[in-house]
């Protein structure tokens, strides 16, 4: 693939464009855009680490209202199986975890990162996964979608710093020497391959999307300080599930999680040109918060809540039925005393030169992420389709289950880890 | 016959002059990197393309209206896919206007081309058997190509209305360049009610692919086929007729010159007439216009005096003028008996069809509740019409009811007005839609 055209980007619209890319070439043209920074390094100590992989929140900053920063840069990378998991390649496989753990400080200043796994890397095993974890086979779960995560396990990377995760994924495959400078002991290779035509990339954080207006879909409409493509602030902490809610607490797999990945492409252009802002907030939250003019120009009125009160969940039927229903409202339904399900590390991306959204969503179980998707969706409300949310806007073409063991079991565990 | 039909010669005649001037006032070039930097007024270089004009309405009134022109467009192969068959028409971009919610003022918004270049892509969906047109929003996705690849992201269609096309999906599709576009359109299942001949049908995806040229000649084709109303009628009460839907698939562009047929077009013109045409080897595209009233069997809701607009109104034409209204929108509502096939069990069947007071264009996906009273007390509180799609009635709003009788009062409340986009001279009717007070003779 070929390198970006510096001179016709920004500097950061070159490094979301390499990591894009990925590759050697691209880890060394980051590398001389990044000399001047610094990078924390990480620690000897694995125990000092959390045991649940998923523990990002409290190695990543928070903004005024409270609601925690996602990372800026992501890579999907994902694995395919050399051969049939040995102890032998568990250890390399912890072994070369643990070097990046040494390498990178668990942040966003340094390196974030969970491995998880399909229900077909668990189909080779002869026990099952236990009763705790819910993980069924992905299926298309609303309308119909093009593909599924059939390969073994995905690892996602990341950080504020592109060179991070470029490096990271790079050296994990022999090709970087050096893990933030130090050298690179144990590398993955011999026990996965990268299935190239499933790596994923994106990014989050303000002003970014506005950075891409030059990819064909984008519109220059984009709002400057808009963290996200669609426009608006994503994540209230109100609306994000803690990590204890989407953690598994019994069993063997005790401190995992299970996690979605939804990908999907967006129409903007209808989105931002066509579409008022005041279409735009009754769809993506309420007609009340259109009414009411809630939200501000990309949701920074809200603070630290998507201002989804109890009545305004409960008005969602009959707000379909005046004409307009709201995304978040919709999304709301399925929470569970008041508490939602799902802890969404979702990012925009421009993977095929058209933007888009890696639906990233971490969960006590699938059924979960089924049930919140599907209340979503609305199916079962009155609203015509393209008022119905956002659902005319977007368009899922590939969604993957995993689950996200604990630490201790992050190296190619068993389905039954207990008889292994 | 209507008397505000409109007699489309009448028009050509006296907008002859004014058409030409118009219709060259706006260029588009392709691949506009290289024309128009030197500041130079608009011209019609040889890269550039003519795009017609598109007047406004100084002060349009909260009802149907003539609008500025007729469209002109290329009509092309009716495809089938799965149950639906579907007919490809192509414009030049120009404006519309959306519909969210309550039909205030924050809920419709004017959409205007972000460029030049490209086509306003519409198709009409239908059933061939009973030749209905199937008139909501089914979320059907497009997504165009050129030489095989991709091009943007894939979007949704609007469901619109208008006068000349009647309910149609549709959206201005930005195009960069000539060439050969091919698009894919994929309608997903009918979630509504389907009764009668369509029950049980509809209930598969199905995925359409048709291929246009988009090149100078034929912008300049739908371009040159505008016609201009006289200014002094624009903006009257009023519509134009559906187009001539001998439209035929070809090069030919449907709208041409007071060719044929436009006089089987503005009376009884449901679809069932428009087929099985002696025109030519093309099929004919059904016009989404409803079953005029008499039509519809049982006893027919009647308007309680001075409640309604009908009464003070004059203009409509003979049948809409006997229809209540709301918004400008004519109502048909009867009460079936319990041996209706729409009924449930020993149940009444009330149908409610509103519709666009002169073409009888389906207005879907609107809420309606009924509510009856009987010696000013409470028979029926509440009940949801359901959005429904009939092989013979076409779309209509219903539900069954245990209990109503001559004498009783029916109240249509109208939750939310018709939530699809609307072609210019549809867009300031059908928002604010105050309650029906019916009657059951």
């Amino acid at each position: 693939m070929t390198l970006p055209d510096r001179s016709a980007l920004s500097r950061r619209d070159y490094l979301r464009s390499l990591v894009a890319v990925g590759g050697a070439s691209a880890l060394a043209a980051c590398t001389s855009e990044g000399d001047d920074v610094e990078i924390p390094s990480g620690t000897d100590d694995p125990d000092s680490l959390p045991e649940r992989q998923h523990a990002w929140n409290d190695a990543l900053t928070r903004d005024d209202d409270g609601n925690v920063r996602p990372p800026e840069h992501h890579v999907l990378v994902a694995l395919s199986l050399v051969d049939d998991p040995t102890d032998e390649a568990r250890e390399r496989v912890e072994a070369a975890l643990q070097e990046l753990e040494r390498a990178y400080e668990w942040s966003n200043e340094g390196l974030l990162f969970t491995l998880g796994y399909t229900p077909a890397y668990f189909d080779r095993f002869d026990g099952s996964l236990p009763d705790e974890v819910d993980l069924p086979e992905p299926r298309a779960v609303i309308g119909h979608v093009d593909a599924f995560d059939e390969f073994d396990a995905l690892l996602h990377l990341a950080s504020d710093h592109s060179q991070v995760v470029l490096e990271a994924e790079e050296g994990l495959f022999g090709e970087a020497d050096e893990f933030n400078g130090q050298e690179i002991e144990t590398d993955l290779m011999d026990v996965f391959e990268r299935v190239d035509d499933h790596r994923r990339t994106g990014f989050v954080g303000p002003g970014l999307p506005a950075e891409h207006t030059d990819i064909s879909g984008v519109p220059d409409s984009v709002p400057e300080d808009a963290p996200f493509f669609m426009g608006f602030r994503s994540g209230f902490a109100e609306s994000q599930a803690t990590e204890d809610r989407v953690t598994i607490e019994d069993g063997p797999f005790a401190g995992a999680t299970t996690q979605h990945v939804e990908s999907m492409t967006i129409q903007l252009r209808t989105w931002l040109e066509q579409d008022s802002h005041y279409q735009r907030v009754a769809k993506m939250f309420s007609p009340e918060h259109a009414d009411e003019d809630l939200t501000g120009d990309i949701g920074e009125a809200l603070g630290g809540s998507s201002g989804l009160t109890d009545e305004r969940i409960e008005a969602t039927e009959s707000d379909a039925r005046g004409g307009v229903v709201g995304h978040a409202q919709k999304a709301a339904r399925a929470r569970e005393d008041g508490d939602p399900l799902l802890l969404r590390r979702d990012f925009n991306t421009v993977d095929g030169d058209t933007p888009g959204l890696h639906f990233l969503s971490l969960q006590a179980g699938i059924e979960e992420f089924v049930r919140v998707r599907e209340a979503m969706e609305g199916d079962d409300l009155d609203a015509p389709n393209a008022n119905n949310g956002i659902r005319s806007y977007i368009f899922p073409n590939q969604r993957g289950n995993y689950l996200v063991p604990p630490r201790s079991l992050r190296a190619l565990p068993a389905a039954a880890p207990d008889e292994a | 016959m209507h008397e505000r039909d409109i007699d489309r010669r009448t028009f050509v005649r006296s907008t002859g002059a004014t058409a030409g001037a118009l219709a060259l006032a706006g260029c588009a070039g392709f691949g506009a990197d290289d024309s128009d930097e030197n500041g130079a007024d608009d011209s019609t270089g040889d890269d550039e393309l003519p795009t017609p004009a598109f007047p406004e309405v100084e002060d349009p009134p909260d009802a149907v209206y003539l609008p500025t022109h007729r469209e002109s467009m290329r009509v092309l192969e009716p495809v089938e896919a799965g149950d639906y068959t579907l007919a490809p028409m192509l414009s030049y971009p120009h404006p519309f206007w959306l519909v969210t919610g309550s039909g205030g003022e924050d809920g419709v918004q004017r959409v205007d081309p972000e460029q030049s270049g490209g086509v306003h892509l519409m198709f009409v969906v239908w059933d061939e058997e009973t030749n209905v047109v199937l008139p909501v929003d089914t979320g059907a996705e497009i997504a165009v190509s050129l030489d095989g690849e991709r091009v943007g992201s894939p979007q949704s269609a609007w469901p619109m209305i208008s006068q000349e096309m009647g309910f149609h999906f549709g959206d201005n599709v930005p195009l960069e360049e000539e060439g050969t576009y091919a698009i894919e359109v994929e309608i997903p299942p009918l979630s509504v009610r389907t009764t009668g001949d369509l029950e049980g049908r509809f209930t598969e995806s199905a995925t359409a692919t048709f291929e246009f040229e988009y090149d100078r000649e034929f912008m300049l084709e739908v371009t040159d086929g505008v016609e201009y109303l006289d200014e002094a009628e624009w903006g009257e009460p009023g519509a134009l007729e559906p187009m001539a839907h001998g439209a035929h698939a070809d090069d030919e562009h449907g709208d041409g010159d007071g060719d044929d047929g436009d006089h089987d077009h503005d009376g009884d013109g449901h679809g069932d007439e428009h087929d099985h045409g002696d025109h030519d080897h093309h099929a004919a595209i059904p016009y989404s216009a409803l079953p005029p009233a008499e039509a519809y069997p049982g006893t027919h809701l009647e308007p309680v005096d001075d409640s309604n607009e009908s009464s003070s109104r004059d203009d409509g034409g003979p049948e809409a003028d006997d229809l209540p209204r709301s918004g400008d929108a004519a109502f048909v509502a009867t009460l079936l008996e319990s041996d209706s096939r729409l009924a449930d069990g020993e149940d009444y069947y009330v149908l409610v069809s509103p519709r666009t007071p002169y073409n009888r264009v389906p207005l879907a996906d609107m809420s309606l509740r009924a509510a009856v009273e009987r010696d000013g007390e409470t028979v029926t509180d509440d009940a949801t019409l359901e959005q429904t799609i009939d092989g013979e009635y076409d779309l209509h709003y219903g539900t069954s009811l245990a209990d109503v009788r001559s004498g009783d009062s029916v109240a249509i409340q109208i939750e939310s007005p018709p939530q699809v986009a609307r072609h210019q001279g549809y867009e300031t009717a059908f928002l604010e839609m105050p309650p029906i007070e019916l009657r059951v003779p």
